[in-house]
């Protein structure tokens, strides 16, 4: 300690340390705020995509245009029941974390990576599938339908590359830099989700 | 308790908050020259009728690679990266940026953006559709040539620089305050910066989407904009002045920042009305998100939605005043030493009152309708982003001049640079207003000598010379100081905030200790200022295990816990490598090479994440 009385957390050593400093927290930490202000940004970008989405439906009389299929529905919404279902091990993940529990976080962890890789590979598959049926230079409809689509995977697909670096580092033992890591890994997933259901529930609305 | 690595590889792989805005500094003065150069050969091909000194390709160019440069490659980051990291955590008394080997990379995007724009200029791919380059102009079918790449993949490059700022701004205001610093006690200076950034953040994506539309368009058959194919073109300007207008307040507001410091050090008197004008400064940034389709006044938008724009705009005269009476009333009340600091203040108040006053305006939308693409427009927005922006910029490299270099600048020569900047600025952009009046369209490379425009456009070039002369006295009187100027002391003005309690030029760690913080004026709490020096000598709260700094809470500003900062690192400029060798192999349509800097992106990225701060 010292004369703050506060805690001197980069330097704390072992998981029962770096769990005090969590426990003597006061308010989200610089990383937390980072994240949180990368996901504003993100998030700005997809409402800005959406926003041309629906601008480009009322200047056309038909959405989707003749010659492209309507957009599935039902594989679209389970995929992202799927998908939204990965935030619940990634809190835990995040929860155990702040606990010290190691393995639990890194078990947690691992369940998420393994639900959300299947939800991307099918994603993917899907979306090849997408491209076998129309081009984006078909129509403006094709263009905001893969660019839309397409931005929020790449979103998905850094998420994968997080937690798989996150799950990396945590083999080699818990430190404060790496719970700020999980805790901020864990929101960048919260707002994904939010934002894959914001990007599919807009791509079902073709078909009303 | 740390020094910076010396020599060339000291500053490449730098991190200090310091050394970064001095790099952002030098950048950004090198394309003000390459912008200042593009406008004095604009006004030399104007200063006469039927000239055939540059032609119409050359000249779209000129005032394209103008624009962009003066916006993107000097005010912003000579306000958010110069001045913003150098002083932010000085003021709040930091020891670094939140993340500073974000900031190393936010500086190393910047300068291979910068570098990326000009060789598209060199090499004949100069941006040519103006800088809010309207589509169909810039699609491919009416600009084939790489121009417009240029214009997309370097506003894009650039942009990812700026939000890694942003994000990196608002962190260190919201977490790395010196104990006591609460959130009213925060200077005006960083709550300026701290509206720039949040601006910036929630402004550019919408530009970063369009660009990315565009893009598309061009090099894969997208169909965005084109309405031959379900596309709009007016899509293009909705989003661009999406970005665009809020981006006008981003320009502006930091220069509010700056004159609510050079005010009061110079009046010896706090700030009139502090929490007003703190929230003035964010709400004209606020406001400026619901005003963009005043730019499309012209564009056949429904009468209904324009008059919406309209009274939004008009609404922005409400912060914008409260402003000007508190920095007037406060010059007014208090004991007013008319140093050069201030001399650039007063100019930037009166310009900012002048361009205010056209800005208002242009909410008459029958008025803006009639003026749109004249010289009109062009008058009003260069009293508010050359006279208004950029005069708090001269003015504060003058007031923090002693503070960065520890030399001090000759008055008197700062005086004159003053007033004939002043008065050549005015001879450069008031006779526009008229030539404006009288028709005269923007954007053309010459004109017909029976116009009766010649003798206004005479005047101006005149005034463009003047506004030159100008502003060599200025650099030329900054340049002779550092060499030969005399000692600056700790606090030559009686300042009011931190950056005065430590010597000049501050040292490594910015703070011996850290300092307790009872008031927004700190360097004016006498008897708190002796208390640290008390701590000091008893080494108290001195922290010089390593790169120590304290985070506190974000409202209060209690201390929160004490964390270990990063130094030195060549991964930033690594990182920014990787990224310019993506975007240069976009302009060509390599898409496989793109993706194996990509990878290296990704492996750079992996080798910065390799060491944690405990382990340096």
């Amino acid at each position: 300690m010292n004369e703050y009385a506060v805690p001197r957390s980069t330097e704390a050593r072992g998981a029962a340390d770096v769990a005090a400093v969590a426990r003597a927290r006061r308010g989200p930490t610089t990383a937390f705020w980072g994240m949180a202000l990368f996901v504003a940004s993100e998030t700005t970008l997809f409402a800005i995509m959406i926003g041309t989405y629906f601008y480009l439906r009322i200047k056309n009389l038909d959405w989707p245009p003749h010659g492209i299929p309507e957009p599935k529905v039902v594989v679209p919404l389970v995929l992202l029941g799927v998908l939204v279902a990965g935030s619940v091990p990634m809190q835990l993940a995040a929860r155990a974390g702040r606990a010290g529990r190691l393995a639990v976080a890194r078990s947690f962890l691992l369940v998420a990576l393994v639900v959300q890789s299947g939800y991307f590979a099918m994603e993917v598959h899907e979306y090849a599938g997408d491209l076998s049926k129309f081009r984006p230079a078909a129509h403006a409809y094709g263009s905001i339908y893969f660019l839309l689509l397409g931005a929020d995977h790449a979103h998905v697909a850094l998420g994968l590359l997080l937690n798989l670096w996150l799950l990396g580092k945590l083999v080699r033992g818990l430190t404060t830099y790496r719970l700020n890591a999980l805790s901020a890994i864990a929101f960048y997933w919260h707002a994904v989700n939010l934002i894959t259901v914001a990007v599919t529930l807009t791509i079902l609305s073709a078909r009303l | 308790m740390w020094v910076e690595r010396p020599g060339a590889l000291g500053w490449l792989t730098t991190t200090d908050h310091k050394r970064v805005g001095l790099l952002y500094f030098w950048t950004t003065l090198v394309f003000f020259a390459a912008g200042g150069a593009e406008a004095l050969l604009m006004r030399a091909q104007l200063a006469e009728p039927n000239n055939t000194l540059i032609g119409p390709d050359t000249y779209n160019q000129l005032f394209t690679m103008h624009g962009m440069t003066m916006i993107f490659w000097f005010i912003i980051p000579m306000t958010t990266g110069a001045f913003g990291n150098y002083f932010i955590p000085l003021m709040i008394g930091a020891r670094d940026m939140a993340f500073p080997k974000l900031n190393a990379l936010s500086f190393w995007i910047f300068l291979g953006s910068g570098i990326f724009l000009y060789i598209g200029l060199f090499t004949g791919f100069g941006p040519n559709a103006g800088w809010f380059d309207y589509v169909p102009l810039a699609s491919r079918l009416y600009d084939p040539g790489r121009n417009i790449e240029f214009y997309a993949l370097g506003l894009l490059f650039n942009g990812i620089s700026s939000t890694l700022a942003s994000i990196n701004i608002i962190t260190t205001i919201f977490k790395l305050r010196a104990p006591g610093m609460s959130f009213n006690r925060i200077p005006l200076f960083c709550f300026a910066m701290l509206a720039a950034s949040l601006g910036l953040l929630f402004a550019l994506p919408a530009l970063s989407a369009d660009l990315v539309y565009l893009f598309l368009d061009r090099n894969l058959g997208f169909h965005f904009f084109d309405p031959g194919h379900g596309g709009s073109t007016l899509l293009w300007q909705h989003l661009f002045w999406f970005f665009g207008h809020p981006e006008v307040y981003i320009l502006i507001v930091p220069a509010f920042g700056i004159a609510t410091e050079i005010i009061p050090a110079f009046t010896q008197r706090k700030m009139i009305a502090f929490p007003l004008v703190a929230i003035a400064e964010l709400l004209v940034v606020f406001i400026g998100f619901g005003v963009w389709a005043h730019h499309m006044f012209a564009t056949g938008i429904p009468t209904t939605t324009l008059v919406f724009f309209a009274g939004a705009t008009a609404m922005v005269v409400i912060p914008s005043t409260i402003q000007v009476f508190a920095w007037s009333s406060t010059i007014f009340t208090g004991r007013a030493e008319f140093r050069t600091p201030l001399l650039f203040i007063i100019g930037f108040i009166v310009f900012f009152v002048v361009g205010g006053l056209t800005g208002v305006m242009f909410v008459a939308i029958p008025f803006d309708q009639q003026i749109t693409d004249t010289y009109f427009v062009i008058a009003h927005f260069h009293y508010i982003i050359f006279g208004a922006a950029v005069f708090p910029i001269f003015g504060g490299m003058y007031y923090w001049f002693p503070k960065v270099t520890g030399r001090m600048y000759f008055e008197r020569a700062g005086q004159l640079s003053f007033w004939i900047i002043f008065a050549g600025t005015n001879l450069l952009f008031f006779p526009m207003h008229i030539v404006g009046l009288l028709g005269m369209p923007r954007r053309v490379y010459t004109y017909p000598g029976n116009m009766g425009w010649t003798a206004y456009n005479v005047v101006e070039s005149v005034g463009g010379a003047i506004t030159l002369v100008g502003m060599l006295v200025l650099f030329a009187n900054l340049f002779v100081s550092y060499r030969r100027g005399a000692p600056a002391p700790i606090d030559p003005w009686h300042g009011p905030t931190l950056e005065w309690t430590i010597p000049s030029p501050p040292p490594e760690y910015n703070f011996a200790v850290i300092p307790k913080i009872s008031s927004a004026y700190p360097n004016w709490d006498v008897s708190d200022r002796e208390a640290d020096r008390q701590r000091l000598a008893e080494g108290v709260g001195v922290l010089d295990d390593g790169h120590e700094q304290i985070v506190s809470t974000f409202a209060d500003g209690y201390p929160a816990e004490i964390v270990q900062m990063p130094h030195s690192s060549p991964w930033p400029i690594l990182v920014a490598l990787a990224l310019s060798g993506f975007f240069a192999v976009l302009v060509v349509q390599k898409f496989g090479v793109a993706a194996v800097f990509a990878v290296l992106l990704a492996l750079a990225v992996l080798g910065w994440h390799s060491k944690e701060p405990q382990e340096q």
